[in-house]
Protein backbone atom coordinates (compact mmCIF):
# COMPACT_ATOMS: atom_id res chain seq x y z
CA UNK A 1 0.00 0.00 0.00
CA UNK A 2 2.92 2.14 0.75
CA UNK A 3 4.75 1.77 -2.52
CA UNK A 4 1.20 2.08 -4.60
CA UNK A 5 0.94 5.37 -2.65
CA UNK A 6 4.13 6.84 -3.72
CA UNK A 7 3.22 5.86 -7.55
CA UNK A 8 0.10 7.27 -7.22
CA UNK A 9 1.67 10.53 -5.33
CA UNK A 10 4.16 10.57 -8.31
CA UNK A 11 1.80 10.35 -11.38
CA UNK A 12 -1.01 12.95 -10.23
CA UNK A 13 0.98 15.19 -8.80
CA UNK A 14 3.77 14.73 -11.23
CA UNK A 15 3.67 18.82 -12.56
CA UNK A 16 4.27 19.73 -8.65
CA UNK A 17 6.84 16.86 -8.57
CA UNK A 18 8.90 18.53 -11.42
CA UNK A 19 8.65 22.09 -10.05
CA UNK A 20 9.48 20.19 -6.27
CA UNK A 21 12.70 18.87 -8.69
CA UNK A 22 13.38 22.44 -9.99
CA UNK A 23 14.09 23.74 -6.30
CA UNK A 24 10.97 26.26 -6.81
CA UNK A 25 9.77 25.04 -3.38
CA UNK A 26 12.99 25.55 -1.77
CA UNK A 27 11.88 28.96 0.35
CA UNK A 28 8.10 28.27 0.63
CA UNK A 29 5.20 26.67 -0.70
CA UNK A 30 3.67 29.26 -1.95
CA UNK A 31 2.59 29.23 -5.34
CA UNK A 32 3.56 32.15 -7.53
CA UNK A 33 0.75 31.64 -10.13
CA UNK A 34 -1.92 31.39 -7.28
CA UNK A 35 0.18 34.43 -5.19
CA UNK A 36 1.79 36.57 -7.65
CA UNK A 37 1.66 39.68 -4.98
CA UNK A 38 3.52 37.41 -2.52
CA UNK A 39 7.39 37.89 -2.56
CA UNK A 40 10.63 37.37 0.38
CA UNK A 41 12.56 40.02 1.13
CA UNK A 42 15.60 40.37 3.38
CA UNK A 43 15.81 42.71 6.83
CA UNK A 44 17.77 45.47 4.60
CA UNK A 45 14.98 45.33 2.33
CA UNK A 46 12.61 45.07 5.03
CA UNK A 47 14.47 47.96 7.21
CA UNK A 48 14.40 50.48 3.78
CA UNK A 49 10.58 49.94 3.55
CA UNK A 50 10.20 50.84 7.49
CA UNK A 51 12.33 53.78 6.97
CA UNK A 52 10.41 55.17 3.83
CA UNK A 53 7.51 55.19 6.18
CA UNK A 54 4.67 54.40 3.76
CA UNK A 55 4.56 50.20 4.48
CA UNK A 56 2.33 48.79 6.62
CA UNK A 57 4.04 46.52 8.80
CA UNK A 58 2.36 43.64 9.93
CA UNK A 59 3.41 41.21 12.95
CA UNK A 60 2.14 37.57 13.01
CA UNK A 61 3.03 36.56 16.24
CA UNK A 62 1.01 36.07 19.50
CA UNK A 63 -0.13 39.09 21.43
CA UNK A 64 2.40 38.72 23.91
CA UNK A 65 5.56 38.73 22.86
CA UNK A 66 3.99 41.70 20.36
CA UNK A 67 3.34 43.38 23.09
CA UNK A 68 6.95 42.65 24.84
CA UNK A 69 8.65 44.38 21.56
CA UNK A 70 7.59 44.62 17.99
CA UNK A 71 8.80 46.53 14.74
CA UNK A 72 7.58 50.27 15.33
CA UNK A 73 3.85 51.07 13.96
CA UNK A 74 3.75 47.30 13.79
CA UNK A 75 0.23 46.10 13.52
CA UNK A 76 -0.81 43.01 15.36
CA UNK A 77 -2.05 40.00 13.52
CA UNK A 78 -1.90 36.74 15.36
CA UNK A 79 -1.68 33.85 13.01
CA UNK A 80 -2.72 30.61 14.44
CA UNK A 81 -4.60 29.16 11.25
CA UNK A 82 -6.03 30.66 8.33
CA UNK A 83 -9.48 31.12 9.63
CA UNK A 84 -8.12 34.58 10.76
CA UNK A 85 -11.01 36.98 11.86
CA UNK A 86 -9.41 40.29 11.24
CA UNK A 87 -10.71 42.92 13.39
CA UNK A 88 -13.24 45.54 11.45
CA UNK A 89 -11.51 48.88 10.17
CA UNK A 90 -7.91 46.93 10.62
CA UNK A 91 -7.77 46.45 6.58
CA UNK A 92 -8.93 49.43 5.75
CA UNK A 93 -5.91 50.38 3.49
CA UNK A 94 -5.97 50.42 -0.05
CA UNK A 95 -5.41 46.98 -2.10
CA UNK A 96 -2.62 48.77 -3.68
CA UNK A 97 -0.20 49.51 -0.85
CA UNK A 98 2.65 47.88 0.17
CA UNK A 99 2.73 45.43 3.30
CA UNK A 100 5.29 43.57 5.03
CA UNK A 101 4.49 40.57 7.38
CA UNK A 102 6.96 39.30 9.81
CA UNK A 103 6.56 36.64 12.83
CA UNK A 104 9.24 35.41 15.07
CA UNK A 105 11.96 34.60 12.29
CA UNK A 106 14.31 31.69 12.39
CA UNK A 107 11.43 28.86 11.09
CA UNK A 108 8.64 30.55 11.92
CA UNK A 109 5.67 30.02 9.35
CA UNK A 110 3.30 32.33 10.47
CA UNK A 111 3.94 35.27 8.85
CA UNK A 112 3.44 33.45 5.31
CA UNK A 113 0.31 32.24 6.14
CA UNK A 114 -0.88 35.69 7.04
CA UNK A 115 0.50 37.10 3.77
CA UNK A 116 -1.79 33.96 2.18
CA UNK A 117 -4.60 35.67 4.26
CA UNK A 118 -3.55 39.26 3.01
CA UNK A 119 -3.61 37.94 -0.27
CA UNK A 120 -6.87 36.83 -0.39
CA UNK A 121 -7.87 40.04 0.97
CA UNK A 122 -7.14 41.99 -2.43
CA UNK A 123 -4.05 43.00 -1.19
CA UNK A 124 -1.15 42.87 -4.25
CA UNK A 125 2.17 44.10 -3.00
CA UNK A 126 2.77 41.89 0.40
CA UNK A 127 6.29 41.37 1.70
CA UNK A 128 7.84 38.95 3.85
CA UNK A 129 10.54 39.37 5.99
CA UNK A 130 11.77 36.00 6.34
CA UNK A 131 14.74 36.69 9.00
CA UNK A 132 11.32 38.11 11.35
CA UNK A 133 11.46 39.39 14.44
CA UNK A 134 14.68 37.53 15.72
CA UNK A 135 16.55 39.68 13.36
CA UNK A 136 15.19 42.73 13.21
CA UNK A 137 16.13 42.31 17.33
CA UNK A 138 19.52 41.26 16.67
CA UNK A 139 20.16 43.79 14.22
CA UNK A 140 20.02 46.74 16.67
CA UNK A 141 17.00 48.16 14.43
CA UNK A 142 14.51 50.01 16.34
CA UNK A 143 11.58 49.08 18.48
CA UNK A 144 8.11 49.52 20.41
CA UNK A 145 7.03 47.56 23.03
CA UNK A 146 2.99 47.59 24.32
CA UNK A 147 0.02 47.30 21.94
CA UNK A 148 0.29 49.81 19.96
CA UNK A 149 -1.75 49.86 17.06
CA UNK A 150 -3.52 46.95 17.49
CA UNK B 1 -12.50 -4.80 23.03
CA UNK B 2 -15.65 -5.06 20.97
CA UNK B 3 -16.90 -7.98 19.41
CA UNK B 4 -20.02 -6.97 18.29
CA UNK B 5 -19.89 -7.53 14.31
CA UNK B 6 -22.46 -4.78 13.18
CA UNK B 7 -20.62 -2.23 15.39
CA UNK B 8 -17.23 -3.39 13.89
CA UNK B 9 -19.22 -2.87 10.24
CA UNK B 10 -19.74 0.85 11.58
CA UNK B 11 -16.42 1.32 12.86
CA UNK B 12 -15.00 -0.01 9.90
CA UNK B 13 -17.29 2.42 7.43
CA UNK B 14 -16.74 5.27 9.96
CA UNK B 15 -12.83 5.19 10.23
CA UNK B 16 -12.43 4.24 6.46
CA UNK B 17 -14.88 6.97 5.46
CA UNK B 18 -12.49 10.14 7.40
CA UNK B 19 -9.69 8.65 6.12
CA UNK B 20 -10.73 8.92 2.58
CA UNK B 21 -12.03 12.08 3.07
CA UNK B 22 -8.96 13.56 5.03
CA UNK B 23 -6.89 12.33 2.65
CA UNK B 24 -9.16 13.71 -0.45
CA UNK B 25 -8.59 17.26 1.02
CA UNK B 26 -5.15 16.99 1.07
CA UNK B 27 -5.15 15.70 -2.49
CA UNK B 28 -7.00 18.68 -3.52
CA UNK B 29 -4.10 21.31 -2.36
CA UNK B 30 -1.06 19.94 -1.92
CA UNK B 31 1.18 22.96 -1.28
CA UNK B 32 -0.86 23.85 1.43
CA UNK B 33 -1.30 20.78 3.10
CA UNK B 34 3.05 20.91 2.67
CA UNK B 35 2.83 24.15 4.37
CA UNK B 36 0.76 23.01 7.34
CA UNK B 37 3.39 19.97 7.82
CA UNK B 38 6.11 22.37 7.48
CA UNK B 39 4.70 25.24 10.14
CA UNK B 40 4.91 22.04 12.93
CA UNK B 41 9.26 22.71 12.57
CA UNK B 42 10.22 19.23 12.50
CA UNK B 43 10.83 18.91 9.21
CA UNK B 44 12.72 20.69 6.20
CA UNK B 45 11.42 22.08 3.02
CA UNK B 46 11.93 18.33 1.30
CA UNK B 47 10.49 16.25 3.10
CA UNK B 48 7.26 18.35 3.86
CA UNK B 49 6.97 18.09 0.76
CA UNK B 50 7.10 14.60 0.06
CA UNK B 51 5.05 13.94 2.78
CA UNK B 52 2.63 16.06 1.69
CA UNK B 53 2.19 14.41 -1.53
CA UNK B 54 2.62 10.46 -0.67
CA UNK B 55 0.57 10.62 3.12
CA UNK B 56 -2.64 11.72 1.45
CA UNK B 57 -2.65 8.53 -0.87
CA UNK B 58 -1.52 6.11 2.04
CA UNK B 59 -4.72 7.96 4.06
CA UNK B 60 -7.32 7.15 1.04
CA UNK B 61 -6.00 4.22 -0.13
CA UNK B 62 -6.36 2.63 3.71
CA UNK B 63 -9.67 4.87 4.05
CA UNK B 64 -11.13 2.34 0.94
CA UNK B 65 -9.19 -0.63 1.83
CA UNK B 66 -10.80 -0.78 5.47
CA UNK B 67 -13.87 0.62 4.45
CA UNK B 68 -14.46 -1.68 1.68
CA UNK B 69 -13.49 -4.65 3.82
CA UNK B 70 -10.12 -5.47 2.01
CA UNK B 71 -7.09 -6.06 3.53
CA UNK B 72 -8.61 -4.77 6.83
CA UNK B 73 -6.17 -6.06 9.27
CA UNK B 74 -3.45 -4.20 6.95
CA UNK B 75 -5.21 -1.04 6.60
CA UNK B 76 -6.59 -1.21 10.47
CA UNK B 77 -2.63 -1.22 10.74
CA UNK B 78 -1.82 1.64 9.31
CA UNK B 79 -4.54 3.66 9.85
CA UNK B 80 -3.77 3.55 14.13
CA UNK B 81 -0.12 3.45 13.00
CA UNK B 82 -1.15 6.72 11.55
CA UNK B 83 -2.99 8.26 14.73
CA UNK B 84 -0.44 6.96 17.14
CA UNK B 85 1.94 9.31 15.80
CA UNK B 86 -0.42 12.32 15.01
CA UNK B 87 -1.29 12.03 18.83
CA UNK B 88 2.86 11.70 19.61
CA UNK B 89 3.15 15.12 17.48
CA UNK B 90 0.26 16.91 18.54
CA UNK B 91 1.56 16.11 22.25
CA UNK B 92 5.24 17.40 21.16
CA UNK B 93 3.71 20.62 19.21
CA UNK B 94 1.62 21.50 22.70
CA UNK B 95 4.35 20.79 24.82
CA UNK B 96 6.79 23.00 22.64
CA UNK B 97 4.30 25.86 22.68
CA UNK B 98 3.55 25.75 19.10
CA UNK B 99 0.57 27.46 17.73
CA UNK B 100 -0.48 25.53 14.50
CA UNK B 101 -3.08 24.58 12.81
CA UNK B 102 -3.41 20.61 12.68
CA UNK B 103 -4.30 20.64 8.64
CA UNK B 104 -5.69 17.17 9.37
CA UNK B 105 -9.17 17.72 7.68
CA UNK B 106 -8.25 20.76 5.10
CA UNK B 107 -10.61 23.67 5.14
CA UNK B 108 -12.00 22.12 8.45
CA UNK B 109 -8.54 21.90 10.11
CA UNK B 110 -8.23 24.17 13.36
CA UNK B 111 -5.32 24.50 16.01
CA UNK B 112 -3.20 21.94 17.10
CA UNK B 113 -4.51 21.26 20.82
CA UNK B 114 -6.19 18.93 23.36
CA UNK B 115 -9.40 18.59 20.88
CA UNK B 116 -7.50 17.04 18.41
CA UNK B 117 -5.88 15.18 20.47
CA UNK B 118 -9.39 13.59 21.74
CA UNK B 119 -10.70 13.00 18.24
CA UNK B 120 -7.70 11.25 17.59
CA UNK B 121 -8.04 8.92 20.84
CA UNK B 122 -11.85 8.67 19.26
CA UNK B 123 -10.70 6.87 16.21
CA UNK B 124 -7.94 5.08 17.74
CA UNK B 125 -10.15 3.55 19.80
CA UNK B 126 -11.90 2.25 16.47
CA UNK B 127 -8.71 1.48 15.09
CA UNK B 128 -7.01 -0.96 17.67
CA UNK B 129 -10.87 -2.48 18.04
CA UNK B 130 -10.57 -3.35 14.54
CA UNK B 131 -7.11 -4.65 14.53
CA UNK B 132 -7.69 -7.18 17.28
CA UNK B 133 -11.36 -7.99 16.50
CA UNK B 134 -11.27 -11.94 15.73
CA UNK B 135 -10.70 -12.52 11.64
CA UNK B 136 -13.92 -13.62 10.40
CA UNK B 137 -16.10 -11.31 13.01
CA UNK B 138 -15.81 -7.79 10.81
Amino acid sequence: MGAFSVLLAAAVHLPLVKRFVRDEFRETFLSQAEYPGVRLITLQEGEDLWAAGETVFFDARPERPFREGHVPRARNLPMANSKLEIPPGLLDLPRERTLVVYCEGGDCQSSLALAKRLHDDGFKDIRVMTGGWEEWKKAGLPEEAGDAEK
Amino acid sequence: MLKNRAILVVFRLVLGGLFVYAGVVKVVDPLDFAQNIRNYRLVGQSLSFIAAVVLPWLEILAGIALAAGIWKRASALIITGLLVFFILLTLVTIARGLDVECGCFGALSRKSGFGVILEDLGMLFMGLCLLVAPAKRT
